[in-house]
């Protein structure tokens, strides 16, 4: 029989990974890493799916066969160590598990403790009280005696958290565990999960997809690519443009949220890589002319896409400039109801120039925003211009015809006439990826 | 369970009274009790019979007849119980069985090789138990590996356990035409049977299916955990490589020697737990002792109804248990289990 010492769990003790690579099916799965998980911290060990951090994980519990390297709770080696003693050190919380028979709750957590239950005794009263802690932090006494079949996906999901708190450990290692979670609990339980490690020093270790969730509820986050270390460090140290593109092959912005100071994450859509790549300076940029909310799927799209897009000049307040602004993007912008001054003019110029394409929106033309297309005239013939046709039987020009003058002009001088904003991305595709390098 | 363990002794004790032979009530207590405590208490021999030649055979029945049928039926049903429990628990799998899973023909192919081949006629009692668990040690390597290297449906792996029943099915078959003088012994053994038992096979038995009974049910909550699955066990400090292996060569003996003295009956192992889990809970440590004597009880009475079916001889047991358990695997198929998986 296994020995089970007495007397509450060890003080708090560091998971480290030394060297760790664990080939699987003759394939590296984890390439040497080394990493450190201090007590009182929280890690979020991101990387795409298939990137090695469930097996890394897993290595720690003694599950990965294959690995070379050391896995240590404080001064002791994990992968030495029979269940009972990793046990005590490390509690796992696996992604997927079968959810077995359907006992009360309370019994279930207990089965966390069963490494401190010798064998043939009833637990102990620590025993009990550790379970009811764990249920407590998990927020589900109310359902303690409900059977664990009958519970809901999310409840489910913490009572399995639960289970692995109950095992009191220094070390947790907690693969997705806000998986099946609406918003609002996965808000919950990470908030749980890093204030109870703050709170009772134990070292944290949890692979999370979501990398805004990471960045907000984790002290460090490391970054997995092909079973390799790549990145390690605060969320705003590691998480960047060039890291989502170079790990995840995804183009996203890295923004600040102003209030908190945090990194958050805004990704676009993957097919970014193939159409919206380029030259070598850079995205195309194409420059949008817009009002109205005229121009708002355009931008979008484009966005989406991941072109660097420009607009302007558009009104202050207007749900073009709104949207823009929302997304990051370069505005002029000019007071709402005034004409087009002379500084926003050579604003738009200095955004013309800087454009592949220019893309006008079907907007309302008035005395006030006339400009705009004025100042086309002669940039037709130096950029690629298209004019998105007004949809039919509209009244747009109110400006005394005077617009749709000028539009004529530009569509007579070389600008192209697209019928929708299906033709108008088809068009900036074929354009921009063509142009040469300004 | 105070309850069933009552249940289960006044059922032993009425047992005594079915037989091909009508004695009267009174004097079946009377020998039962007298035997019991060894001569000290009950009714001389002679207030009970008419003469007391008459008395000496009726003792012999009840106590050297009837007593260890009716001890090796309850020692038997007990290790199937326990064996379908704790197979259901490793397995994860609703509908393991020693019978469905295939130890049961397995254990009948080994003990028949003895039979049919006369090997050591003296020592029967022994050696039928040891080669029983050899012939049922190949299904249960087999099932092991099959269910251990991928999960499977439920259903792969009873239909690997029916797959080997058929296989040692033919080789029983085969060893009946080598030699046609074992054959009633052995077709009787195909069924199960219960008749002609001594106190020597029921105390081997008793002795056998407590001690692994024993040790299965104190690794209760070890089962309990490994219902999360042999990683999450793991995790929590449960070696469960090695218990599992410990299990199933556990219920693969226990189930040996029931089969090498009662030959093949099937589902005790199945339904046992099923009805107790519905009363109990799924608690493993409350399981499988309670499936113990649920299923003594359960073979006890077959036992009696096969002696009843077509008096005076007896059928083979387990037509009874067949009647009862082969719906009750049906109704386990086909209904389908929302709350599981």
């Amino acid at each position: 029989m296994t020995d089970r010492p007495e007397g509450p769990s060890d003080g708090p003790e560091e998971l480290a990974f030394e060297e760790v690579s664990i080939a699987y099916r003759g394939r590296p799965a984890v390439r040497s890493v080394s990493l450190t998980v201090r007590p009182g911290e929280v890690v979020a060990l991101a990387g795409p799916n298939g990137s090695g951090k469930s097996t890394l994980i897993r290595a720690a519990v003694g599950l990965a066969e294959g690995s070379r390297g050391l896995v240590r709770v404080g001064g002791y080696d994990v992968r030495r160590a029979s269940p009972v003693e990793r046990a005590r050190r490390i509690a796992w919380m696996p992604q997927e598990e079968p959810l077995g028979d359907n006992v009360p709750l309370a019994d279930y957590v207990e089965f966390g403790r069963y490494a401190w239950i010798p064998r043939w005794t009833p637990p102990s009263p620590s025993d009990r009280a550790a379970v009811q802690r764990a249920i407590a932090e998990v927020d589900l006494a109310a359902l303690a005696h409900r059977g664990i079949a009958e519970l809901s996906g999310g409840e489910r999901q913490r009572a399995r958290l639960a289970r692995a708190l109950a095992q009191d450990t220094p070390v947790l290692l907690l693969d997705e565990p806000t998986a099946h979670l609406d918003i609002g609990h996965q808000l919950e339980v990470l908030e749980r999960i890093r204030s109870f490690a703050h709170r009772e020093r134990r070292s944290v270790l949890i692979a999370l997809h979501d990398l805004n969730m990471a960045a907000r509820f984790t002290d460090r986050i490391a970054v997995l690519s092909h079973g390799r270390l790549v990145a390690l460090g605060a969320p705003a140290e590691v998480l960047s443009s060039e890291l989502m593109e170079t790990v995840w092959g995804v183009v996203a912005e890295i923004r600040r949220d102003p209030a908190s100071g945090l990194p958050f994450l805004l990704p676009r859509l993957p097919h970014a890589r193939a159409e919206g790549r380029p030259t070598p300076l850079g995205r195309p940029r194409v420059h949008l002319l817009a009002g109205g909310g005229s121009g708002a799927p355009l931008m979008r799209a484009l966005f989406d896409r991941g072109y660097e897009v420009s607009v302007g000049v558009v009104p202050l307040f207007d749900s073009d400039t709104e949207l823009a602004q929302e997304l990051g993007l370069p505005v002029v912008a000019e007071l709402p109801f005034a004409p087009i001054g002379a500084e926003a003019l050579e604003r738009l110029d200095r955004s013309l120039e800087a454009a592949a394409a220019v893309v006008v929106a079907p907007f309302p033309v008035g005395p006030t925003n006339l400009a705009n297309l004025e100042r086309l005239r002669s940039w037709v013939g130096r950029r690629p211009i298209a004019l998105v046709e007004q949809p039919p039987g509209t009244r747009w020009d109110y400006a005394d015809g005077r617009a749709t003058e000028v539009r004529e002009e530009l569509l007579r001088n070389g600008a192209t006439r697209v019928a929708d904003l299906g033709a108008a991305v088809e068009w900036v595709g074929r354009v921009a990826l063509s142009a040469p390098d300004q | 369970m105070g309850l069933l363990l009552a249940l289960l002794l006044v059922a032993i004790g009425l047992s005594a009274l079915i037989g091909s032979e009508w004695i009267p009530v009174p004097a079946v207590f009377a020998i039962l009790l007298r035997e019991i405590s060894g001569g000290l208490l009950g009714t001389p021999c002679a207030a009970l019979a008419p003469t007391s030649r008459e008395c000496t055979i009726w003792t012999e029945i009840v106590w050297s007849g009837r007593m260890p049928s009716v001890l090796v039926a309850v020692f038997a049903g007990a290790a199937l119980a326990v064996s379908g429990g704790t197979l259901q628990g490793v397995f994860r799998n609703p509908l393991a069985d020693p019978f469905l899973l295939g130890l049961s023909s397995g254990a009948a192919m080994g003990a028949s090789l003895l039979l049919t081949f006369q090997i050591a006629v003296a020592h029967q009692a022994v050696l039928l138990p040891v080669f029983a668990f050899g012939g049922a040690l190949v299904p249960g390597l087999i099932i092991y590996a099959a269910a251990h290297r991928t999960r499977r449906s439920p259903e792969t792996l009873v239909l690997t356990g029916v797959a080997l029943s058929a296989l040692f099915s033919a080789m029983l078959a085969t060893f009946l035409f080598y030699n046609p003088s074992a054959s009633v012994q052995l077709s009787f053994w195909l069924l199960g049977n219960l008749q002609g038992e001594t106190w020597t096979r029921a105390g081997i038995l008793g002795g056998v299916v407590v001690a692994g009974a024993t040790l299965i049910a104190l690794s209760g909550q070890e089962l309990n955990v490994l219902q999360l699955g042999p990683e999450v066990a793991e995790s929590v400090g449960v070696e469960a490589a090695r218990h599992t292996r410990r299990l199933i060569l556990l219920s693969t003996i226990i189930t040996a020697v029931a089969v090498a003295f009662t030959g093949v009956i099937g589902f005790v192992g199945l339904v046992s737990p099923h009805v107790i889990r519905r009363l109990v809970g799924p608690d493993y440590r409350r399981v499988l002792p309670v499936s113990a004597l649920f299923g003594a009880l359960f073979l006890l009475f077959a036992w009696d109804l096969a002696q009843r079916i077509i008096p005076p001889v007896p059928v083979p047991v387990g037509i009874p248990t067949s009647f009862v358990g082969a719906p009750f695997f049906l109704y386990l198929l086909y209904r389908r289990r929302p709350a599981e998986r």
